[in-house]
């Protein structure tokens, strides 16, 4: 049995971006994990898990 | 030439229609893309059940009628139906065994130790389960596919197979980029291979990744020697921003990797013999 990936999901306090990051990406992106992909500011955690009905939502921030 | 074999998992226990709509739900729908994914090259389908809101279980019923399905609609269908043990985190241990009794499909899945499951519950192989069930499979003739989410499930392996609970040659599952597992890409792949060729000498191996891990740990599958597995209870998307159209789709695709890099995709028979499996 799987799930598929784990994400964590954030928002923008800047400019109100919703995104997410796979939770296996924590060692690529390091410090940088969380950042928002368009002003690079610290996202807001706002939940994690797998495949969440409103996914689509967030933009995935990958490699 | 050698032959690598296709799995297809079209969807396992979490993604709904929600994440992706053309994940099959209903045994109708499942029965239509493990048909779809067999024509498409796919040898092995891993089948999980959804109830009648979508969520998994491990309902004997949904199983039986599922595979009751599939030989009255599609009687040419040769494909070889593993069967999760592992569908509903609140299935017991009964519930979880009792259509592998009934139905007696040639594999079965065998998850090979306890984890956390999205940092939330646990996913939980008790050791008198997994001897039990071990025990079991050999009695009802169902070959085990060894789920390893990390190295020390197969280090758990080789203790059941030196305790007879397991039977020899073994083959593994390498569920690579889960959650609470190792991580999915090529270094930790090595090292999941060099641990079962270490530990399980002789053993067959297939390996999937999930999420963006999934096409590395296709291709290094197939240049390592290993099987390959796909799906949607793996991955929803097709590519990043592009959701999967059918589980068609990426049954084509592996099919694609396998002959460019100069295999053939296996058919169910030759996956019988790769495998041991006695038809």
């Amino acid at each position: 049995m799987t799930w598929g990936p784990m994400y964590m999901y954030y928002r923008c306090e800047a400019c109100g971006k919703r995104f997410k990051y796979a939770v296996d990406l924590i060692p690529v992106f390091g410090d940088r994990f969380g950042d928002c992909p368009a002003c690079h500011k610290p996202g807001v955690f706002v939940k994690d898990g797998a495949r969440t009905p409103d996914d689509a939502d967030y933009e995935e921030v990958d490699e | 030439m050698a032959k690598t074999i296709i799995t297809v998992a079209p969807n396992g226990a979490w993604p709904k229609k929600e994440n992706n709509p053309n994940v099959p739900i209903t045994p109708q729908e499942i029965v239509h893309d493990v048909y779809d994914c067999w024509q498409a090259g796919a040898a092995i389908a891993h089948l999980h059940m959804r109830d009648d809101q979508g969520f998994g279980t491990m309902s004997t019923d949904k199983f039986r009628e599922t595979v009751a399905l599939l030989r009255k609609q599609h009687p040419d269908c040769d494909i070889i139906l593993n069967l999760t043990t592992s569908g509903d985190l609140n299935a017991t241990d009964e519930t979880r065994m009792a259509h592998l009794e009934e139905i007696r499909p040639e594999m079965g899945s065998y998850d090979c130790g306890s984890m956390n499951w999205l940092n939330t519950s646990l996913f939980i192989n008790h050791p008198d389960f997994l001897e039990r069930l071990g025990k079991n499979m050999q009695a009802w003739g169902i070959k085990p596919e060894i789920e390893a989410f990390d190295p020390g499930m197969i280090a758990n392996a080789a203790y059941y197979l030196k305790k007879g609970v397991l039977k020899a040659p073994l083959h593994f599952q390498f569920c690579m980029g889960c959650a609470n597992g190792i991580p999915g890409n090529m270094k930790s792949l090595l090292f999941m291979k060099d641990t079962m060729d270490s530990l399980c000498p002789g053993s067959t191996w297939s390996c999937f990744g999930v999420g963006h891990s999934a096409m590395e740990m296709t291709y290094g599958a197939v240049a390592l020697g290993g099987h390959i597995r796909v799906g949607m209870e793996d991955n929803v998307m097709y590519a990043k921003g592009q959701l999967a159209e059918s589980n068609r789709q990426l049954v084509e695709r592996a099919a694609r990797v396998i002959r460019e890099y100069g295999n053939t995709v296996a058919t169910p028979d030759e996956a019988r013999e790769i495998l041991g499996l006695a038809r």
